[in-house]
C-alpha cells in the first residue's frame, strides 16, 4: 500500500525543531509526580527483605495507630477482594504478596499517610515475620532438577516454566558434516535495567459520582494499563481513564503494568480520594523489571569457504520469581528467534528455549529486548569464522549478506525481509570508520605503545509489528483521528503515547504536509484514554511506523474532503487545486482561493454550501495495519584504544549508517541513535545489577550501578541510507537499533584490539585486563 | 527516599556548635556539606535526632597560610580548595586531589573537612593529608588537639571522633624545598569515588638522593593506607624507574585489599602497582622543575 | 544554646520571590521547592546525589536540592529553570540553544542540565569540548547521549558571547 507523496513535501524529511519543546525548557511539563490533586494521600511500600520467605505475620498496630496514617493494605485483603494482576500461564500475580515472598523488594504492605514522609516513617514501624525459605539466585542452578522451587504457588512442578524448540531438518547431518568448520561460544549478557531518569509513579482518583477511576501514570501503554486495571479491579473499561502525562523515558521498563498501579488504584477507590505512589529510585532499582542476563549457547557451521551454513543456539533467560505478561524470559528469547540469523542466509537453524524462575526482581523489555544479543550472537559467530577460517571481517559478511536483488527475502527464521540496504550500509560504515587503513594505523599505534581496535556490528530491526500469530504481543496497529476546527487549526489524536520521541513534532509534520498546513498549526494529543482512540501506546519502535502511517492516511482522507469542498466553493475540479499555507488555489491562478479555516467553517456552520453527498465536519478517523514485521538495517563501527595497563577502555571514534527508510525528522533520528550508544556503553562497560548468593541485590543506588556520564559516551558519526518500506510515508522503526547494535560494536572492537573473544559482560576495566593477560576465566569469558 | 524526623539547629559560634554536640552527644549529627551524610539520611540509614548545621557558623570559610602550616578551616568547600590560588602555589596535589572529588555540583557544597571527617576510604583527602604528614585539628568542650591521619582513621568511615569533636581544621605543612608531592587515582567514571588512588610525597637531600618518602593509598582498605615498607624501599635511593617499579611491587605485596562490587582484590592490588610508579614519577619530574 | 527544633517558618527568595512556609527540618529543598512553592520544573532522579536532575542555583552556586534542606536556604537566594526565560516569556540563550541542538528528549533531565549550564558558563564562558563533558559528569541524561547537550551548550556560550551560534542540528 504505497500512499501518494503529498504535492508539497514541506515538513517530513526536516530537521524540525521540536513543538513540544518550550513546556520543556522552562520546566513546565507535567510529569506525574508533578500532578497535585486536592486532597492527595501519598503510599510507601513495605518491601521483602528477603529472596525467598513465607510471610508468618504482619503487625501494622503501630502505624494504624497513628493520626497521620489513611490506610495500611496488605496482600490478605487484596486476595479477599479479589483483585490480582494477570500474569503468565493464568497464574495470577499478587499485588501484594499473601503468604510467600519471593524476591528482595516484592511489595508486601501498601501504607497510606498524610504526605511522602510520613508514609516511609510509617512503613518504617511495620513489622513482618519471614520464614525464611530457600532461594535460587543464579539462573543455571535454577534449571538444576534438586534446585529449590522459586516460587512454590507457581503452577509447575520446576522452575524452568517455559520451553520451546525447533529445528530445520538436516541441521544435525551439517554441523555432523567434517567439510564443515564449527564455531562455538557462549554469550552471556549481564542484568540491566531500562532505567529512565523519571522513576515509576502513579496518582489515582477516584470519582464516586460517576463511580469512575482517573489514574495518571508513567506507562508507554496508556490502553494497555487501563484495560489491566479495570480488569483487576472489576470495573468496565468506559469507568478508567488512564492519562499518561509527560513522562521522563521509559525504555520497555513502563510498558508493563505493575503490582503498585493495581495497589493505588484499589486505593483510590477504596479512599475516595487522590492516591499518589511516586517510586524512589532504591524501590525503583529493585522492583522495575530488570532486563537481559540471557544465555546463549550458540553455535554456526561455516563452509571452508565462509558461506555461513547453519546456526544453533540454545538460549537460557530468567523470568525472575513471576513470570509477567511479557516476560523477559519470553520476550527476548521468542523474539530472537525470529532475527538471530540477522543479515545473513543461513539455511539451517535450530534453537531452543528455556525460561526459568529464580528468586529475583521480574523480568522484562528493555530498549531493543531480544536484539543486543542476538546480534552478538549472529556478528559473534561471523568474527569467530572469519578470524579461524582467515577471511576478512567485512568480506566474510558482504558474501553472506542478503543483497539488493533478493528482497523480499525469506528467511530461515520464517520472516520475510522487506527491502534494506544489509551490504551498502556495512560499506559505508567501513568507509566512514575508515577500515581500509586501519591496519597501518593499528601499526602505528602499536609503535608508540598504543593498543587500538576496530569494532563491527551489522544488524537488522524488527519494527512495527503487525499481525503475527493469534496471541499478540502488542496491539498491531494504531490509529489517528485527526480534525480541523473551524479556525483552520488542526488537532490529531494518536493511539501512540510519546516520552521522549518527539511524536507531537513528528506527527505534526506528517499532517502538515498531506493538510498544507504550517507544522504549527497541528496540535497532536497523546495519552489519553478518554481523548484518543484505542491505541498500542510506543514500544518495539512502532510509533512512527504504525500511528504515523494512521496519521498520514487520515490526513489524506481529509485532504480529499478539503479539495472537494474546496472545490465546490471555487467552482473548480479537486484535482485542479492545490493546498499551500493553509490556502486552497486553482493551480496557476492565484487570485482564485480559500483558506481552509472557510473550508471548516463551511464544513461545520453552512452544509447547504456542501457539495452534494459530502457530510458536514472536517474530521477523519484512520488505523494502519502494516506488514507483519518492516525491518530497518545499518552497521556500527567503533575504533577503541585499551589502556593495558588498567584495562580501561576510550572509544575514539564510532560510526552508525543506519536505514530506517523515509526519516520523517532526521534531527530526531540521531538523537534516538546517540541515546541508544550511550547506553550501548552502559551494556558493554559499565552496567550491572548484581545479586549475592542470598538473593540481596547489590546495586540499589547510583553510586553502584554505573550509567555512561557525559565523559563515556562517544560522538557519533552518521551515515543516512534510505530504503522506503511499504508502510505510507516509507518509514521504518528505529528507536531501538542503536541499542542492539552498539553492545556489540564495542565488544567486537575490544577483541579485535586484544585479538581475544568475549564471552561476558560488561566489559569492566578489570575484566579487560584479565582479557588482555589471557585470563579468560577471569573475564568471565 | 525521605528522611526520618531530626531536630535542627545552626548555631553561629563554634562554642556553641560543640556545646550543641556534648549535649545530645551520640543523637547529634554534624551537617557540614551534607553531600555524604544527607544520602544516607535520604536511605534511612543515618537517623541521628539532631543535626547540628555549621555552614551558619561565623568565619571559617577561608584557607590560611599560619606559620609553615596551611589550614583548611571547616567551612571551607572542594570548589574553594580546588581554586585557591594560596593551595595551588604552595600544595598544588591538594587542588589536583581535590578537583578529582564528585562532580562540580558536589564541589560546590561538600566540606574538605567533612570529606575527612566521613571517612570514606575511597575518597581522596584522607590519602592526601596522610601522605603529606598533615593532621587534623579537632575542638571539644576540652579544648584542641591535632591528630595524625594514623590515629584519626580507623576503618571504614570510622574515626576517632568522641561525641562533642568537631573537625575544625585541617593542617597541611608547607612542603620544605627540594619536596614535592604528586596525587593519581584510576575511576571507572570521572566523579566515581576511585577504585584506588596514590598520594606520593618525596623530599630529596642535597645529593639527589630520597631522604624522605611518603606513600598513602586509597581504595585499598578500609582507612587510607600508609606504605611502610614501599617507602623504606625508596628511602636513601636516588630516584628512578626501576626504583619506583621496585615500590611499587612492594606495595603490592604489602596491601590487603577487599573485594566488593566495584572490583575485586586482585585488580585493586594490581591498580595500585600501576599508580605508584605513576604517582611517584609525577613527584619527581615536579622536582626536576623546581631546580 | 540554640534550640533544636523540628519545624520552622523559613522564607526563600526563590527566583527573586519570596516564599515563607512552616516546613519540618527534614523537608528538602527540592521537595521544598516543588511542594510548597509548586515550582515543579526541579526534578528529582535519584535522591541521593547522582543523576543532578535536581540542579538549582543557591547562592549562585549549582547545588543538589536533594541534598540540600530547606531549613538550611533560609533566607537565602535559590534559582530554579522557572527564573531562566525573561519574564515576557523570552527564552534565556542557553534554553534556546537546547532546543535548536535538540538537547532534551523526554526532558526529566533537561532542567538541571539547564542550571548547570548556567553556573558554569559564568565562570568559564568559552570552554572546551573536554571541559564541557566534564562539568556535565555530575547530570546525567538516559535519552540523549549527551551529544547534542554538549553542542548546545558550546552554542549557548557562543551566544553569551555575543557570537554568532554554531550550527545547530536543528534549524526550522
Ligand atoms: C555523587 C557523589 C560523588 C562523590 N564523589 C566523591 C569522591 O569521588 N571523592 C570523595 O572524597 N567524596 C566524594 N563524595 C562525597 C563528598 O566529597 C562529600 O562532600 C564529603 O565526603 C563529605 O563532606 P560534606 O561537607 O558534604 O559532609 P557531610 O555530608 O555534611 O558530613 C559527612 C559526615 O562527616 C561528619 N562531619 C562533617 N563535617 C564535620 C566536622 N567539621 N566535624 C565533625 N564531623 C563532621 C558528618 O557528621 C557526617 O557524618 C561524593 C558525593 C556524591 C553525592
Ligand atoms: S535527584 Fe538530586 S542528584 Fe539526583
Ligand atoms: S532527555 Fe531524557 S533523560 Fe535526558
Amino acid at each position: 500500500m504505497s500512499a501518494p507523496i503529498a504535492t508539497r513535501p514541506q515538513f517530513a524529511g526536516q530537521r524540525i525543531k521540536r513543538l513540544e519543546d518550550p513546556r520543556f525548557l522552562t520546566g513546565h511539563g507535567q510529569y506525574v509526580a508533578d500532578i497535585q490533586l486536592s486532597g492527595t494521600v501519598h503510599v510507601a511500600f513495605v518491601r521483602s527483605n528477603y529472596a525467598h520467605a513465607h510471610i508468618k505475620g504482619i503487625n501494622a498496630e503501630e502505624a494504624r495507630k497513628d493520626p497521620r496514617c489513611f490506610a495500611v493494605l496488605t496482600g490478605a485483603e487484596l486476595a479477599q477482594a479479589k483483585v490480582f494482576l494477570p500474569g503468565a500461564q493464568n497464574a495470577p500475580l499478587p499485588a501484594l504478596a499473601i503468604d510467600e515472598v519471593c524476591y528482595v523488594g516484592q511489595p508486601i504492605c501498601a501504607v497510606v499517610a498524610t504526605d511522602r514522609y510520613a508514609a516511609e516513617d510509617l512503613a518504617e514501624t511495620i513489622e513482618v515475620n519471614y520464614d525464611p525459605l530457600p532461594a535460587v539466585v543464579d539462573t543455571l542452578a535454577a534449571t538444576q532438577p534438586n534446585a529449590p522451587k522459586a516460587n512454590l504457588a507457581f503452577p509447575t512442578p520446576g522452575n524452568v516454566f517455559f520451553h520451546m524448540e525447533h529445528a530445520t531438518d538436516g541441521i544435525d547431518d551439517l554441523f555432523a558434516d567434517p567439510q564443515v568448520v564449527v564455531v562455538r561460544q557462549t554469550f552471556r549478557t549481564q542484568r540491566q535495567t531500562g532505567m529512565p531518569m523519571e522513576t515509576r509513579g502513579i496518582v489515582a482518583s477516584w470519582e464516586p459520582g460517576t463511580a469512575s477511576l482517573t489514574v495518571y501514570a508513567a506507562t508507554q501503554m496508556p490502553h494497555g494499563l487501563r484495560d489491566t486495571l479495570a480488569a483487576a479491579l472489576h470495573l468496565s473499561q468506559s469507568k478508567v481513564r488512564v492519562i499518561s502525562p509527560d513522562v521522563g523515558g521509559g525504555f520497555g521498563m513502563k510498558a508493563p503494568v505493575y503490582p503498585e498501579d493495581v495497589v493505588v488504584s484499589f486505593l483510590a477507590q477504596q479512599l475516595g480520594r487522590p492516591v499518589k505512589w511516586i517510586s524512589d529510585r532504591r524501590e525503583g532499582i529493585l522492583a522495575d523489571t530488570h532486563a537481559r542476563d540471557g544465555l546463549h549457547i550458540a553455535e554456526a557451521a561455516f563452509s571452508k569457504d565462509g558461506l555461513f551454513l547453519g546456526l544453533r543456539d540454545h538460549m537460557i533467560s530468567p523470568a525472575g520469581a513471576y513470570p509477567l505478561g511479557l516476560s523477559g524470559a519470553v520476550a527476548e528469547t521468542v523474539l530472537a528467534t525470529l532475527v538471530l540469523p540477522g543479515p545473513y542466509k543461513v539455511q539451517q537453524y535450530a534453537w531452543q528455549i528455556d525460561g526459568v524462575l529464580t528468586n529475583t526482581t521480574p523480568t522484562g523489555t528493555y530498549r531493543g529486548v531480544w536484539g543486543p544479543a542476538a546480534t552478538w550472537v549472529q556478528e559473534g559467530m561471523i568474527e569467530r569464522a572469519a578470524r579461524q577460517l582467515g577471511i576478512d571481517r567485512v568480506e566474510i559478511r558482504l558474501k553472506n549478506m542478503v543483497r539488493k536483488e533478493e528482497f523480499p527475502y525469506h528467511s530461515v527464521a520464517g520472516v520475510v525481509y522487506d527491502p534494506g540496504s544489509y551490504q551498502e550500509s556495512l560499506q559505508l560504515a567501513m568507509e566512514k570508520i575508515g577500515y581500509a587503513g586501519f591496519e597501518e594505523e593499528r601499526r602505528q599505534a602499536a609503535a608508540q605503545g598504543r593498543t587500538l581496535g576496530l569494532g563491527i556490528a551489522c544488524f537488522i530491526e524488527p519494527t512495527a509489528m503487525g499481525v503475527m500469530g493469534d496471541e499478540p504481543l502488542t496491539v498491531p496497529n494504531d490509529v489517528a483521528s485527526i480534525r480541523i476546527e473551524p479556525s483552520g487549526q488542526v488537532i490529531a489524536q494518536v493511539g501512540i503515547s510519546s516520552h521522549g520521541q518527539g511524536h507531537e513534532t513528528t506527527v505534526a509534520q506528517l499532517i502538515a504536509d498531506q493538510l498544507g498546513v504550517d507544522v504549527q498549526n497541528v496540535t497532536v494529543l497523546h495519552g489519553d484514554t478518554a481523548a484518543v482512540p484505542y491505541g498500542g501506546g510506543t514500544g518495539g519502535s512502532r510509533s512512527i511506523t504504525i500511528g504515523g502511517g494512521a496519521a498520514i492516511l487520515a490526513a489524506q482522507e481529509l485532504r480529499q474532503k478539503v479539495l472537494q469542498i474546496a472545490g465546490h466553493l471555487l467552482e473548480a475540479a479537486p484535482e485542479d487545486l492545490e493546498i499551500a499555507d493553509s490556502t486552497i488555489q486553482v493551480k496557476g491562478v492565484p487570485g482564485r482561493t480559500v483558506t481552509l479555516a472557510q473550508v471548516a467553517q463551511t464544513a461545520y456552520m453552512l452544509p447547504q454550501k456542501l457539495p452534494q453527498g459530502v457530510e458536514p465536519g472536517l474530521e477523519a478517523t484512520k488505523r494502519y495495519t502494516p506488514p507483519p514485521i518492516t525491518f530497518s538495517n545499518g552497521c556500527h563501527a567503533a575504533v577503541v584504544e585499551i589502556d593495558r595497563a588498567t584495562g580501561a577502555v576510550k572509544v575514539l571514534r564510532y560510526v552508525v549508517v543506519e536505514d530506517c527508510g523515509k526519516m520523517v525528522n532526521p534531527m530526531i533520528v540521531e538523537g534516538q541513535i546517540t541515546g541508544g550508544v550511550a547506553q550501548g556503553v552502559g551494556s558493554a562497560f559499565l552496567e550491572q545489577l548484581v545479586y549475592d548468593e542470598n538473593g540481596q541485590l547489590m546495586t540499589t543506588t547510583w553510586m553502584d550501578y554505573l550509567m555512561p556520564e557525559s565523559t563515556d559516551a562517544p560522538k557519533v558519526d552518521f551515515g543516512h541510507i534510505e530504503t522506503p518500506s511499504q508502510n505510507p510515508g516509507g518509514m521504518k522503526g528505529m528507536g531501538e537499533s542503536s541499542l542492539i547494535a552498539s553492545p556489540t560494536a564495542l565488544v567486537s572492537a575490544v577483541e579485535d584490539a586484544l585479538g581475544v573473544w568475549v564471552g561476558a559482560l560488561p566489559l569492566t576495566p578489570q575484566r579487560v585486563l584479565a582479557l588482555a593477560e589471557g585470563r579468560q576465566e577471569d573475564a568471565g569469558a | 527516599m525521605k528522611p526520618a524526623t531530626f531536630s535542627y539547629a545552626a548555631p553561629r559560634t563554634v562554642e556553641e556548635a560543640i556545646e550543641l554536640l556534648e549535649a545530645y552527644g551520640d543523637d547529634a549529627k554534624v551537617l557540614a556539606g551534607g553531600q555524604s551524610l544527607v544520602p544516607l539520611l535520604n536511605m534511612r540509614l543515618a537517623q541521628p535526632k539532631v543535626l547540628v548545621d555549621i555552614n551558619a557558623v561565623e568565619g571559617f570559610d577561608e584557607i590560611v597560610e599560619e606559620e609553615g602550616f596551611v589550614y583548611v578551616p571547616m567551612r571551607v568547600r572542594h570548589v574553594q580548595g580546588e581554586r585557591s590560588p594560596l593551595l595551588r602555589e604552595k600544595l598544588p596535589v591538594v587542588s589536583e586531589a581535590v578537583h578529582q572529588i564528585g562532580h562540580p555540583q558536589i564541589r560546590n557544597r561538600g566540606t574538605m573537612c567533612g570529606s575527612v571527617a566521613h571517612a570514606d576510604p575511597a575518597s581522596e583527602l584522607p590519602a592526601v593529608l596522610m601522605a603529606l604528614d598533615g593532621r587534623i585539628v579537632v575542638k571539644s568542650g576540652d579544648g584542641e588537639e591535632q591528630i595524625t591521619p594514623e590515629d584519626f582513621f580507623l576503618t571504614y568511615l570510622t574515626t576517632s571522633l568522641q561525641p562533642g569533636q568537631l573537625v575544625t581544621a585541617l593542617r597541611f605543612p608547607l612542603l620544605p624545598p627540594n619536596s614535592s608531592a604528586a596525587f593519581v587515582e584510576f575511576a571507572q567514571r570521572p566523579g566515581d569515588f576511585a577504585l584506588c588512588g596514590v598520594a606520593a610525597y618525596l623530599h630529596l637531600d642535597e645529593g639527589g638522593t630520597i631522604a624522605e618518602a611518603r606513600l598513602a593509598l586509597m581504595g585499598v582498605g578500609g582507612t587510607p593506607f600508609c606504605a611502610e615498607q614501599a617507602e623504606a624501599v625508596l628511602q636513601g635511593e636516588r630516584p628512578s624507574a626501576a626504583l619506583f617499579a621496585e615500590a611499587a611491587e612492594t606495595v603490592s605485596q604489602e596491601v590487603d585489599p577487599d573485594s566488593d562490587i566495584h572490583a575485586s582484590a586482585e585488580y585493586r592490588r594490581h591498580l595500585a602497582k600501576v599508580l605508584i610508579p605513576q604517582a611517584l614519577e609525577m613527584a619527581a619530574a615536579r622536582l626536576g622543575e623546581e631546580r | 544554646m540554640v534550640i533544636p527544633v523540628e519545624t520552622a517558618t523559613i522564607t526563600v527568595t526563590v527566583d527573586g520571590r519570596p516564599y515563607t512556609a512552616t516546613v519540618e527540618a527534614r523537608k528538602t529543598l527540592a521537595d521544598f521547592l516543588r511542594e510548597e512553592c509548586g515550582l515543579t520544573g526541579t526534578h528529582l532522579g535519584c535522591e541521593h546525589g547522582v543523576c543532578g536532575a535536581c540542579t538549582v542555583l543557591l547562592n549562585d552556586s549549582a547545588v543538589r536540592s536533594c541534598l540540600t534542606f530547606a531549613i538550611q536556604a533560609d533566607g537565602q537566594e535559590v534559582m530554579t529553570v522557572e527564573g531562566l526565560a525573561a519574564p515576557d516569556g523570552t527564552l534565556h540563550p542557553i534554553q534556546q540553544a537546547f532546543w535548536e541542538n535538540h538537547a532534551l528528549q523526554c526532558a526529566f533531565c533537561t532542567s538541571g542540565f539547564l542550571m548547570t549550564t548556567y553556573a558554569f558558563l559564568k565562570e568559564n564562558p568559552n570552554p572546551s569540548e573536554e571541559e564541557i563533558r566534564e562539568t556535565l559528569t555530575g547530570n546525567i541524561c538516559r535519552c540523549t547521549g549527551y551529544q547534542n547537550i554538549v553542542a548546545a551548550v558550546a552554542d549557548a556560550a557562543a551566544r553569551l558571547r555575543g557570537e554568532k551560534h554554531t550550527q545547530p542540528v536543528g534549524g526550522v
